[in-house]
């Protein structure tokens, strides 16, 4: 599924323990549009479960989660809803 | 209930990073949030203890402090980024700066406003007070 996402903004948190890249989707997040496709990119595993589950609980929806094993990092993707 | 009131007295570094990561997550999500620092948890926020690091710690801090190639935002970091998110105050607490002879001026610029603790209780009355 993720190959067919085109993220409309990335942002790239990588590098930043929890809760910093939940801190800059939020901040993000806060000032698209609806209908919005995000790419959260993180090194921190934490976060690749925690996003989820602030988006859900937001009212967003997360779309996909991909691990980049090789390099490292995971891929969130996310849509706004409001 | 609608929010927290955090009652922040530690100076330990773990709790420090706890409240600060707990307390900007629920702000961000627009959950309201009052922290009120007093005793030891204003004295964390000293602009001169910021300077010199100089916090108790456990194994969980020292693994903070010495974690490389990451980007580790400290306790007053993320509460100064999530007052710009959400509904995040933090007030002093008046008797602690008055026992050393201080002002706001030499702590950190993430304070509201100073308070006593009538002034704190008017503020956590309708939120669940957390002691740390």
């Amino acid at each position: 599924m993720s190959e067919s996402i085109q993220p409309d903004v990335t942002v790239d948190s990588r590098g930043a323990t929890c809760p910093g890249p939940l801190m800059d989707l939020i901040g993000k997040v806060k000032k698209l549009e609806p209908g919005t496709v995000v790419e959260l990119l993180t090194t921190d595993s934490s976060s690749s479960h925690d996003v989820p589950e602030w988006v859900d609980k937001a009212g967003h929806e997360t779309l996909d989660v991909v691990e980049h094993e090789d390099e490292g990092y995971w891929s969130v993707f996310i849509e706004t809803t409001k | 209930m609608t929010g927290y009131a955090i009652v922040l007295e530690s100076a330990r570094l773990e709790r420090l990073q706890a409240v600060g990561n707990i307390a900007a997550i629920a702000a961000a999500s627009e959950v309201p949030v009052d922290i009120f620092a007093t005793m030891g948890g204003l004295e964390a926020f000293d602009k001169e203890r910021i300077a010199s690091m100089d916090y108790e710690m456990g194994e969980v801090g020292q693994a903070m402090m010495q974690a490389e190639g990451m980007e580790m935002a400290m306790f007053y970091e993320n509460i100064a980024q999530a007052k710009e998110l959400g509904p995040l105050s933090v007030y002093a607490c008046e008797l602690s700066m008055d026992m050393l002879g201080k002002t706001l001026d030499d702590y950190h610029e993430v304070f509201d406003d100073v308070l006593g603790v009538s002034g704190f209780l008017s503020h956590a009355e309708d939120k669940q007070v957390i002691f740390v």
